[in-house]
């Protein structure tokens, strides 16, 4: 079955994408949804049973010809900067995309939204990072054996808690990066790690000082052949079975000191940073799938012998209403979300005018010895986080992590609801509908777990909109290198005084945001 | 003794019945029959246990904690045989598995001249069953005994089968095929011969019976999803200690206490004995209490599991803990003998007019 084609366009369902907004081509992004769409059409859908059948079988079974496809349909690099050859995309990019190859099949989807996640932290890395590992994947995009990125945040004894700053100073961590010289030496048990046994670079977050685990947070960039570095197994999953959940161990991998991403102690705050980029997605996701139940749904009571006369049940007219009720507003909620993540909270790095003219300059010179090393250098990261400063604010970036995160659990919830009640409205006795049914309502319990639990996104919907809360969510400043003012260090963390952060607040909200 | 079954045999076998695993199955089902549990309603002269609905429906509630779909399996092989004649039992062996298969999770089949014509999808236990009875609705509902071997009855396994699994569904393929009578409808012999439940009689057991397994199903989510809340430490406590986990666990118990209660248990007077003629006529008579009960269990265990499975997060979606099967049971569950939003169709149709009006 193919998908059902809105009716209007996306300018259209969201006035904010409109192609005077500037900032977003509406244009690309309806191209991106496009290639999404006939990717899906072609080449997701019909073979979506068969991989969950195979990879419910062994669960270490991965596709490489669906990485390939997706690879020629820009799947991989629609994140990438532009400067690095990628689509230059955040959150927006990714949920468009994420919805059309979810109504298909989320599992597949999957594949390429966990790679979008373990480019995120690079992105926060700023210039530095354009011409290293992100150019490689993109020019792996064309090669006949693609590269796949993964984020790995979750440990045995840590799960919600690593995702949320606060929880983090309280939990079992037994990660530990260890400094040595010219780098660091990994030693961490991570679980559950989307992508983890197929992918060939890893951003992986763990402390330096295991007793100051938030403090000392960092991320660093992987290659998964260093030795020291092992797939553990491969998880058997209840559904989202074509994207492998494997458990991997790091014993004493060597990653040199260019490979830390950002500054070390800053992986808090970027986690919170990467967390509002890809929960909207992650709420895209969750509204493919109830998409996908939806038209399978509809397809069936218009088409098949056994569905006649249903349609004019009131029940059932009742209940088709109400899903597709569900899927509007949870779409509304998602593009909501990330057009904030994108216009507002990080619109400003985003576009930056500095940045945009790094970014024009011949990749050849950035990779000049000199430039490159200045780009690597402490020094520029903290030039990095200084144009964080400049363009937003932590109580932005707390605000747009609320959106963010009532998107992604009101998106799981929706899905559940409406895979479930579609699951209902056909029973058993319905033929080849019903497994794919099942298939994406086993798909949409995972949309309420990760990227945090629902419970969890709800707590930082009280944070970030109940509670005019600022999380620690922005890398702190160094006065001493860049001689800023009007702030103060407190364990470690930067912030701002009340004054500066008053001023702050009224830039952000002057700027037409809502309180 | 049910409940000591289940913990000693169904528990440690829950994954390996899940997988498929034949093997599991046929030993779970031998200590099964040797208990009498296969054919619990028949009287001891046609090798039963001549236990009332009432009793059979609590054992079915301890299995199911064990494992759903062998207390699924029980339930519609005691429901098959109790339609049965005495001649028709008398061919069916000791330890052979039936299964009931109502016409609800199929369509269109037809009886002509003693041969069955149509399909049926997705029909629960029928795999490898021994013996078929199939439930048919229309004018005149009636029970029938599928001749399995009968040229034209062709049974294909349903590999997509999501739920309840070591209960192994097939879909049914009639062309002309042969079949006999049960007494069903038509033949309503209540209160004689051995059991011989009229076909809303059996209609109502199987809807009582998967109440009883929902029921099994959630209390099992709850039991592991506490002891997991305890056991398990976030933000430097054990995350029964927050809110949000403890709300759900709550909210499990607050499902499991306003549990709906089973027809019989209020038509049965204190110290009277079982009578499964009676029970049946009464089961009959509350076919409209059986669906609404069938109904409020199953939406709980649905929940219930669901809540177990975001209790345990990512842990939990994992096969390996065994607690995203109970979500996949409940759900089968609320789609059997039919989808709920049948049922509450049916449930208004017998209420307001005294019949049974199938939706479909």
């Amino acid at each position: 079955m193919s998908s059902i084609a809105p009716e209007r366009s996306l300018s259209e369902q969201f006035p904010r994408l409109a192609p005077d907004a500037g900032r977003l081509n509406v244009r690309e992004l309806e191209r991106l949804r496009m290639r999404a769409r006939r990717f899906a059409d072609e080449h997701v859908r019909p073979r979506a049973l068969e991989i969950d059948r195979r990879t419910g079988e062994d669960p270490g079974w991965f596709d490489w010809d669906l990485v390939r496809a997706g690879a020629e349909h820009g799947m991989l690099g629609f994140l990438i900067p532009k400067p690095a050859g990628g689509g230059g995309g955040l959150a927006t990019q990714a949920a468009v995309a994420m919805e059309e190859v979810c109504a298909a099949c989320p599992g597949i989807a999957l594949i390429f939204g966990a790679h979008a996640l373990g480019v995120s932290p690079l992105l926060l890395g700023g210039p530095s990072q354009w011409d290293g590992v992100l150019a490689e994947l993109v020019a792996s995009e064309r090669a006949p054996r693609p590269q796949l990125m993964a984020f790995a945040i979750t440990e045995p004894e840590a799960g919600t808690d690593v995702e949320d700053p606060d929880l983090l100073a309280r939990a079992r961590i037994t990660s530990h990066a260890r400094r040595v010289p010219g780098g660091f030496r990994l030693s961490a048990t991570k679980r559950f790690i989307s992508n983890g046994s197929v992918a060939r670079w890893l951003t992986i977050f763990m402390p330096t000082d295991p007793r100051r685990a938030a403090e000392t947070w960092t991320c660093f960039l992987v290659d998964t052949h260093s030795e020291g570095f092992a797939v553990s197994r491969v998880e058997h999953k209840m559904g989202q079975r074509a994207c492998p959940a494997a458990e991997l161990t790091l014993d004493e991998v060597f990653v040199p000191e260019e490979r830390v991403v950002g500054r070390e102690g800053d992986g808090a705050a970027a986690t919170v940073i990467v967390l509002a980029c890809s929960r909207p997605p992650v709420g895209a996701i969750a509204t493919g799938i109830a998409r996908g139940a939806y038209e399978r749904v509809l397809g069936w009571l218009e088409e098949d012998r056994a569905a006649r006369g249903l349609l004019a049940r009131q029940h059932v007219q009742l209940a088709l209403a109400d899903m597709e009720e569900e899927i509007h507003l949870a779409r509304q909620a998602y593009m909501d979300a990330a057009t904030e993540l994108d216009h507002r909270a990080l619109g400003g790095v985003m576009f930056n005018p500095a940045v945009r003219a790094l970014g024009r300059l011949p990749g050849g010179l950035r990779r000049h010895a000199p430039v490159r090393g200045w780009l690597a250098s402490e020094r520029a990261r903290d030039a990095t986080v200084a144009l964080l400063h400049r363009t937003t604010s932590e109580r932005a970036v707390t605000r747009s992590l609320a959106l963010s995160s009532m998107a992604k659990a009101r998106g799981g919830d929706v899905a559940m609801r409406v895979t479930g009640a579609a699951l209902e409205l056909v029973g058993l006795r319905a033929g080849p509908v019903r497994a794919e049914l099942e298939k994406l309502w086993r798909d949409a319990k995972l949309c309420q777990i990760y990227e945090g639990t629902n419970q969890l996104n709800r707590l930082e919907v009280y944070r970030g909109l109940c509670r005019p809360q600022a999380l620690n969510c922005l890398p702190p400043l160094r006065p001493n290198r860049l001689g800023m003012n009007g702030e103060t260090r407190t364990n470690g963390r930067a912030r701002t005084h009340p004054a500066a952060d008053g001023l702050t607040h009224a830039r952000v909200e002057g700027a037409g945001g809502r309180s | 003794m049910a409940r000591e079954v289940a913990q000693r045999e169904l528990t440690p076998r829950t994954a390996a019945l899940d997988a498929g695993d034949h093997g599991a199955f046929t030993e779970c089902w031998a200590v099964l029959v040797e208990l009498g549990l296969d054919r619990a309603l028949l009287d001891e002269r046609s090798g039963g246990s001549g236990l009332g609905v009432l009793d059979l429906l609590g054992a079915i509630e301890e299995l199911a904690v064990g494992d759903g779909a062998v207390a699924m399996c029980v339930l519609l092989c005691n429901a098959a045989l109790a339609t049965l004649t005495d001649e028709q039992l008398a061919d069916a062996p000791a330890g052979a598995r039936w299964a009931l298969v109502p016409a609800a999770s199929g369509t269109e089949v037809t009886i002509s001249d003693g041969r069955l014509d149509g399909r049926i999808a997705c029909a629960l236990g029928a795999h490898g069953a021994d013996g078929l009875v199939l439930l048919l609705d229309g004018p005149e509902p009636a029970a029938w005994v599928l001749d399995k071997g009968a040229r034209g009855c062709v049974i294909e396994r349903d590999l997509a089968q999501m739920g309840l699994r070591a209960a192994p569904a097939a879909s049914l393929e009639l062309t002309g095929a042969g079949c006999a009578p049960a007494p069903g409808e038509a033949h309503d012999r209540t209160g004689g011969g051995s059991a011989e439940l009229s076909v809303a009689g059996a209609l109502a057991l199987l809807r009582a019976g998967t109440a009883e397994i929902a029921h099994g199903i959630a209390r099992r989510a709850r039991e592991l999803a506490l002891a997991y809340a305890h056991a398990r430490r976030q933000g430097g406590v054990a995350i029964i200690e927050h809110d949000a986990v403890s709300d759900m666990l709550s909210a499990m118990a607050v499902r499991l206490a306003c549990r709906p209660e089973v027809p019989l248990d209020r038509a049965r007077l204190p110290g009277e004995a079982p009578d499964l003629a009676l029970d049946a006529a009464r089961l009959k008579l509350d076919g409209t209490q059986a669906l609404a009960v069938k109904i409020a269990a199953t939406d709980a265990a649905v929940a219930s599991t669901t809540d177990a499975v975001q209790v345990f997060g990512g842990t939990g979606y994992m096969v390996e803990t065994g607690i995203e099967k109970l979500m996949r049971d409940a759900k089968y569950c609320q789609l059997f003998p039919e989808p709920n939003w049948v049922a509450h169709d049916e449930l208004m149709r017998m209420g307001n007019s005294g019949r049974v009006d199938r939706a479909w």
